[in-house]
């Protein structure tokens, strides 16, 4: 039975019954609409990396606020390390301009980098490398402050690298 | 009509350019007459196919006219065609001489244009003309001048243009052109044709360079004069690192050779603008930066007040990441106090405070107590450590990065700055240096070192993989080219890029009263992960050599950074 556009006709009682007996039972198949938690959400998102994070944020509106939020990013600079980061590292990064930039100008580069060279061994670093990302970080935050518009200390990240 | 044209045009082929020769070629020093060019095309393609045939093949023909192409080409065809057996076939062992004759052989380019064939060649066709006052034998290795009898024929001495590695070396042009290797194994005076590629070039190039080094040094300027341009025209054709850092070390020479003294260095604020850009460019002064960084943090562990005192502010890169990593380290920051110290700006009387005021607020948004105080002084030997009021409750760390080795430009400077140094009582004393020894009393071992220094320094920017080359990287070069030229063409105190290695470092400090600090393998691992970063990473290499932290290029360490405490001593 299409509907189109207008309200339906006030039925006699008798079909107004039935009617809404029918929509009670599509009612009580529950549609899961995964906007409505939340909490799953994030959960969900969690696991994404960056690049799938971004194109996340571009689904719907509440995607995009939760994509924007540092928390999921700060989760995702830190997911490989082992032991949880101190909590004085937050206010320093947020000062710094926050997770999300903390990601894609410095911890992702130097993640794909490092993983290209062999020389550097893989499970010992991680910790040093969210160290060597946040000095860097505070290099490149430090370099803007200077005026420089094209901070460029950290372009070297963003060239092809010869591998 | 058209037969009094037609002799009119005869008439001025006759008077123009030399009997008819083709304006083409006569550009570049060849006469050959137009009616001859088909003549000559089928010469070039026969002779590229007896080459190409018996690789092996030498010409022995002496030609004693390099501008008649057509002439030699036929002695030559003559000769190859019935080969002669005074072949010098030791020179065919090296093995470099037989691709360029590979390479030539599947080109096509040789056999259908003869003037795009000249055009490869160099210009040095005339240019060579009148260097027969000059006494080449001075090039050692008989690189340029092989040992022959027949002097006449050494004065025009022509060879193939390096260009590039993907052109192939073309056809000699006129007189012998030996190749390095032929050295020593030509003992009898016949000539033999031996292609030259880019490689032999830029061997050629640095032989030519120390030969004119050599020269200067015996003040013999006019062969110096001579061998400089020499050097100019091989580098300019050479492409890449070899050809930009002889280039540098020839202008340099020449400014030694006509006594044109740089008068005045560039002003401090220009030079810390290269600084930048050469900080952008490679990694040494982020390692260094870093390294020391590492060793003051380490220092640094338990105190709740620090003070550095850094002997070259420029601007304040090094300090952003200790902020940071003071900030975060466990037990919270201490209360850091900086002291900066820097010569005088011309225009820029407040460069420091505004270095200072960019650090403060860096280190306000993190949350770094942080005191600045800032210094102008022309030279490190003028602070007075009173002045720098050290308190006594503070853990103080000296920091040097490429700042001691103009002291020794002076008598007496660096003893003054190292006993001032002890006498601010510093917990750590860190020193960043360049790792080569350009201070020898002598020009020639000092040129020497200079340029196997430069260029590796120079390589190691060409492998950073910068295409096209940004105004980064030029500047870097330009930065490099401004010590290259200090270290070559100054002297007594103005030359002040007296850059000393480790070991002669290491032996200054123990004679001071300084003890080392060996840096950890914390630092180590950090600076390998830096290295890994950058493109070309697989060049720069990271070693530990006593405690010390030396980056390098390939083989050749380049800086070092260093760490020295007091000697601690046993009376109490």
């Amino acid at each position: 039975m299409i509907m189109v556009g207008h309200r339906p006709r006030p039925s006699p009682p008798h079909e107004a019954m039935q009617q809404k007996k029918a929509e009670d039972t599509d009612q009580k198949r529950p549609k899961f609409f995964i906007n409505d938690h939340v909490d799953i959400l994030i959960e969900i998102l969690k696991h994404l990396d960056g690049p799938s994070l971004c194109v996340a944020s571009c689904v719907c509106r509440l995607w995009c606020t939760i994509a924007r939020n540092d928390s999921l990013w700060e989760h995702l600079c830190f997911r490989h390390v082992s032991s949880p980061a101190p909590s004085t590292v937050r206010p320093v990064v947020v000062a710094l301009g926050g997770y999300k930039r903390l990601y894609m100008v410095c911890v992702r580069p130097v993640l794909s980098r490092l993983g290209h060279s062999d020389r550097v061994r893989r499970r010992v670093w991680t910790r040093e490398v969210v160290q060597l990302s946040l000095s860097l970080f505070c290099v490149d935050y430090y370099e803007r402050r200077l005026g420089d518009a094209s901070a460029s200390s950290l372009m070297f990240l963003c060239k092809p690298v010869n591998v | 009509m058209s037969s009094g044209k037609a002799k009119i045009w005869e008439e001025e082929q006759d008077a123009g350019g030399g009997g008819g020769v083709d304006e083409l070629l006569a550009v570049l020093g060849y006469k050959v007459k137009c009616s001859e060019m088909n003549d000559v095309a089928d010469k070039l393609e026969q002779l590229e196919m007896v080459m190409g045939a018996a690789p092996n093949l030498l010409c022995d023909t002496v030609h004693y006219n390099p501008s008649d192409l057509s002439g030699w080409l036929q002695s030559m065809l003559s000769e190859l065609n019935n080969p002669p057996n005074t072949l010098n076939y030791r020179m065919l062992q090296s093995h470099h001489i037989d691709d360029p004759l590979h390479v030539r052989a599947e080109s096509s380019s040789v056999t259908t244009n003869p003037q795009q064939q000249q055009f490869e060649t160099t210009q040095s066709a005339r240019i060579y003309d009148d260097d027969s006052e000059y006494d080449l034998r001075a090039i050692p290795g008989s690189a340029a001048y092989p040992q022959t009898q027949d002097g006449e024929l050494n004065r025009k001495r022509l060879k193939t243009s390096g260009g590039s590695n993907s052109a192939p070396p073309l056809l000699p042009s006129s007189s012998p052109i030996v190749g390095v290797a032929a050295a020593g194994t030509v003992s009898e005076p016949t000539r033999s044709i031996v292609l030259v590629d880019s490689h032999e070039t830029g061997v050629q190039l640095v032989h030519t360079l120390m030969a004119c080094a050599e020269a200067v040094q015996q003040d013999n300027l006019k062969l110096a004069d001579a061998l400089v341009k020499r050097v100019e025209l091989l580098a300019a054709s050479q492409a890449g690192a070899m050809g930009k850092v002889a280039t540098y070390f020839a202008e340099a020479l020449a400014r030694r050779i006509y006594k044109i003294y740089p008068q005045d260095c560039l002003d401090a604020s220009s030079s810390d603008i290269l600084q930048m850009h050469f900080y952008e460019t490679c990694p040494y002064l982020k390692f260094a930066h870093f390294t020391a960084n590492q060793a003051i943090l380490e220092a640094f562990a338990t105190a709740s007040k620090v003070h550095v005192i850094d002997f070259g502010l420029k601007q304040g890169m090094q300090w952003p990441a200790l902020i940071q990593a003071l900030a975060l380290r466990p037990g919270g920051p201490p209360a850091f106090r900086l002291t900066g110290i820097g010569p005088p700006q011309a225009d820029n009387m407040d460069a420091l405070q505004q270095v200072g005021w960019k650090l403060a607020q860096l280190a306000e948004a993190i949350g770094v107590e942080f005191q600045f105080r800032g210094f102008v002084a022309n030279s490190l030997a003028d602070i007075d450590p009173s002045m720098v009021d050290v308190r006594p409750d503070e853990a103080v760390a000296v920091n040097s990065v490429f700042e001691l080795h103009p002291m020794l430009a002076r008598p007496g400077a660096i003893d003054k700055v190292l006993s001032s140094i002890k006498s601010m009582k510093p917990k750590i004393f860190t020193i960043v240096e360049q790792e080569a020894n350009h201070n020898g009393p002598f020009f020639v071992e000092r040129f020497n070192e200079a340029l196997h220094y430069y260029s590796s320094l120079f390589d190691s920017l060409e492998g950073s993989g910068l295409v096209p080359p940004t105004q980064d990287l030029l500047m870097s070069e330009v930065y490099l080219g401004e010590q290259i030229c200090n270290v070559v063409a100054s002297d007594g105190a103005d030359r002040v890029e007296r850059h000393e290695t480790l070991t002669q470092w290491r032996a200054r400090m123990g004679m001071a009263g300084f003890e080392p600090v060996h840096l950890g393998s914390n630092a180590f691992r950090q600076a390998s992960m830096l290295l890994a970063l950058f493109a070309g990473g697989n060049g720069y290499r990271v070693e530990e050599n006593n405690g010390c932290l030396m980056l390098g290029w390939h083989t050749r360490p380049l800086i070092a950074t260093s760490a020295w405490q007091l000697i601690v001593s046993d009376s109490p």
